[in-house]
């Protein structure tokens, strides 16, 4: 067999070209198949995310009405950039985003914690997988249908939140905690700049906290059994158990699902939207976050060039405060110190 | 110090019952270890004894008070878990003392605690590791420095010593042994391996179906058996067992083996009725040869010969069965050949048929 192979070869490198050519194509399909394989995946990556991102950089240096067309494009340099640094919405908007970021943070993850470890230790597994389902429903229930409702129920003369605190100042033993409603009646939970960030921040908790349970709940059933029993009979009650073993033990989820809030708040962007009924922000630009911001300069504006500029800035103020919080939680938030 | 009692202690999850009724008394100081086979119920007793798990019914004392309605915080007992169940996000030194920092001990007692102990352990230079740097050894030990450091009134170890390999294991037990002597502090020590149990404890206590099956010294076990399952599961290599049939009179025993073969022994109280019997021979008390004057003489082929360097455990076809038999002489035998043997009359056991290990 070897002998025959071999002849054969010699025979090849006999007849020169065309055998080479054949030879070359080979092996340069053997170098292509790989990349038609992973190739959906290249185009993708091109197409919508490499692409649109150096695009955005080129729209940053540009000022560009697209109504006006491609050709209508004009080098601007770092004039968006300065433009937009210098407007003050600019910074109203970053500073409603904070504000927003978080009170409607912290209280999710204050209140998630304790929920699924209840859930977790107190209940039995159909149980408790019933209220987690039950508790998930509003973060997959559309945001837009989310906040239509709450408009309606935050609403100054009819909304259903000030019948309810109407009622109960009403009422027997609550009246007395709520005898000061009728005076400031009718409270305007979406059109006053006091109000509005925390009506907003309101419907972000109640619509995430669900799934913060069930990233805590998943936490919480990973520390085994064996270990709250080692605690008790280290002498530790309920709460010890829960502050010494149970909250060190889920640092890693955490630490993961403060990451989540952080990154989405940052963005938050349909409740304002729908709460201020698309306008400007609401009240006194109250609830004017970044990303709401960047749509008013790049949609109702149409100054693609300072939106491009605006989401590269949005891009930053992200990222740095992702870094900060790796910088400081990372370490024991990735289970490293264990 | 205190000791333990159990009155009638019964345990159901449910429909099934695991502890049917238990009476034990552990005197204070004194080192029994708790035998059976796996899901005898072994650590369901421990968890009751330590408060994480609730008794069905019955009572059980430490120090002389029923403290069936008291927390695991409020008996003031130490447990080592099979697990270890050490604190991942602890160090060694935060493990150890973690129970002294949530009854609020003053931080220099505990340091100087911890330290002492982590000297009688050899911990000392591990105290600032986390668990997952330790060997399965090491775990082990921070996890008994972790209940020695409380000075408890009982401890309380479920198999702790099941996790490691068979060298540290037997190290392990003789450091427990050694720790008994220094800190004679009430033990509990839960185990499935009889030569455990028999080394370390002054009393064993033989658990089977959620019943205690006898109590005593490992000597007392392994020389007057209760039932067959006493008998095979203590002693090792296990106790070989014949059917036969019993005939006694007011003073000798006379078995006769499936074969035919006819054994005797004097007779004692506990022996059961004439009829269907089992006979108990342990492997250590069949001697290869014809035995001097005694009538207990039998052959059989030998199937099986596995040297083990100081003895060799031969199986040999006797009455009818395949019994293991232990020559402490290392006679030289050969595969297939027929061997004359002969047993001790004392040595022989006659149980009740039908209820072995
Ligand atoms: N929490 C529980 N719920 C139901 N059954 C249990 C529970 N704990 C133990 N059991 C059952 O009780 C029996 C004894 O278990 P266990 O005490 O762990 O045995 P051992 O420690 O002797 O191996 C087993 O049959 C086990 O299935
Ligand atoms: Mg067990």
């Amino acid at each position: 067999m070897s002998i025959t192979g071999s002849q054969i070869d010699g025979v090849a490198v006999a007849t020169a070209p065309a055998a080479r050519k054949r030879r070359l194509s080979k092996s340069l399909k053997k170098r292509l198949i790989p990349w038609l394989f992973i190739s959906p995946f290249i185009i993708l990556f091109l197409t919508f995310t490499l692409f649109p991102m150096l695009f955005s950089v080129y729209l940053s240096v540009h000022e560009w009405n697209p109504v006006a067309g491609l050709s209508s494009m004009e080098y601007v340099g770092l004039a968006n950039y300065q433009l937009t640094l210098t407007d003050p919405w600019l910074w109203q908007s970053l500073y409603n985003t904070v504000w927003l970021a978080v009170v409607s943070g912290v209280p999710q993850h204050l209140l998630a914690i304790p929920v699924a470890y209840l859930l977790v230790t107190g209940l039995r597994g159909g149980l408790r997988h019933f209220y987690t389902a039950f508790m998930f429903i509003p973060y997959i229930t559309s945001t837009v249908a989310v906040s239509l409702i709450f408009f309606s129920i935050y609403s100054a003369n009819s909304g259903i939140l000030n019948q309810m605190l109407l009622g109960l100042s009403d009422m027997p033993v609550f009246s007395w905690f709520f005898s000061w409603v009728p005076d400031v009646m009718p409270i305007r939970w979406l059109t006053s700049s006091d109000l509005l960030k925390p009506s907003i921040a309101m419907v972000v908790i109640w619509k995430y906290t669900g799934f913060n349970i069930v990233v805590y709940s998943a936490g919480f059933l990973t520390v085994s059994r064996d270990l709250y029993d080692a605690a008790r009979v280290d002498g530790c009650n309920r709460w010890q158990q829960f502050w010494h073993v149970a909250l060190p033990m889920i640092r890693p989820f955490v630490f993961f699902a403060v990451t989540l809030t952080i990154i989405g708040n940052l963005q938050l962007f349909e409740e304002p939207f729908v709460l201020t009924q698309a306008q400007s922000g609401g009240v006194a630009q109250a609830g004017l976050t970044a990303s709401y911001y960047l749509y008013l300069v790049g949609w109702q504006w149409l100054e693609m060039g300072s939106a491009a500029a605006i989401s590269w800035i949005l891009f930053l103020f992200i990222a740095i405060a992702t870094s900060v919080h790796f910088y400081f939680n990372g370490r024991k938030g990735l289970g490293e110190d264990r | 110090m205190a000791g333990v009692e159990l009155r009638n202690l019964r345990k159901s999850f449910g429909k099934v019952e695991v502890l049917k009724g238990l009476d034990l008394k552990v005197e204070d100081g004194e080192f029994v270890a708790l035998v059976g086979p796996s899901g005898c119920g072994k650590s369901t007793l421990l968890r009751i004894l330590a408060g994480l798990e609730e008794e069905t019914a019955g009572d059980v004392l430490i120090g002389g008070e029923v403290v069936n309605d008291l927390s695991p915080r409020e008996r003031n007992i130490a447990m080592v878990f099979q697990s270890y169940a050490l604190y991942p996000h602890m160090t060694v030194a935060e493990n150890m003392g973690f129970n002294l920092k949530i009854s609020s001990k003053p931080k220099a007692e505990i340091k100087a605690r911890v330290q002492e102990t982590a000297e009688i352990l050899d911990l000392v230079h591990l105290l600032d590791r986390k668990p997952s740097q330790l060997s399965g050894g090491q775990r082990q030990r921070v996890a008994m420095g972790r209940a020695l450091v409380r000075n408890p009134d009982v401890f309380l170890f479920d198999e702790p010593l099941s996790n490691l390999d068979a060298k540290l294991r037997v190290q392990m037990r003789e450091e427990i042994k050694r720790l008994h002597h220094k800190v004679r502090t009430t033990k509990i020590y839960v185990t499935h391996d009889q030569i455990e149990a028999m080394t370390l404890a002054d009393r064993v206590v033989i658990l089977d179906r959620g019943i205690i099956q006898q109590v005593g010294t490992p000597t007392e076990l392994y020389r007057n058996p209760a039932n067959a399952f006493v008998a095979g599961f203590i002693g090792s290599p296990a106790m070989n067992f014949l059917p036969g049939m019993l005939q006694s009179d007011s003073d000798t025993a006379r078995i006769e083996l499936e074969d035919g073969s006819v054994l005797t022994a004097p007779r004692k109280p506990n022996h059961p009725r004439d009829g269907k019997v089992l006979l108990g021979l342990r492997p250590e008390h069949i001697m290869l040869g014809e035995g001097t004057g005694t009538s207990n003489a039998l052959t059989g082929r030998i199937d099986l010969i596995e040297p083990t360097g100081a003895q060799n455990h031969l199986r040999i076809k006797l009455g009818g069965q395949s019994t293991t038999v232990v020559d402490n002489n290392l006679t030289e035998v050969e595969l297939g050949q027929n061997v004359a043997v002969h047993v001790d009359p004392d040595k022989i056991h006659i149980f009740e048929a039908g209820n072995t290990a």
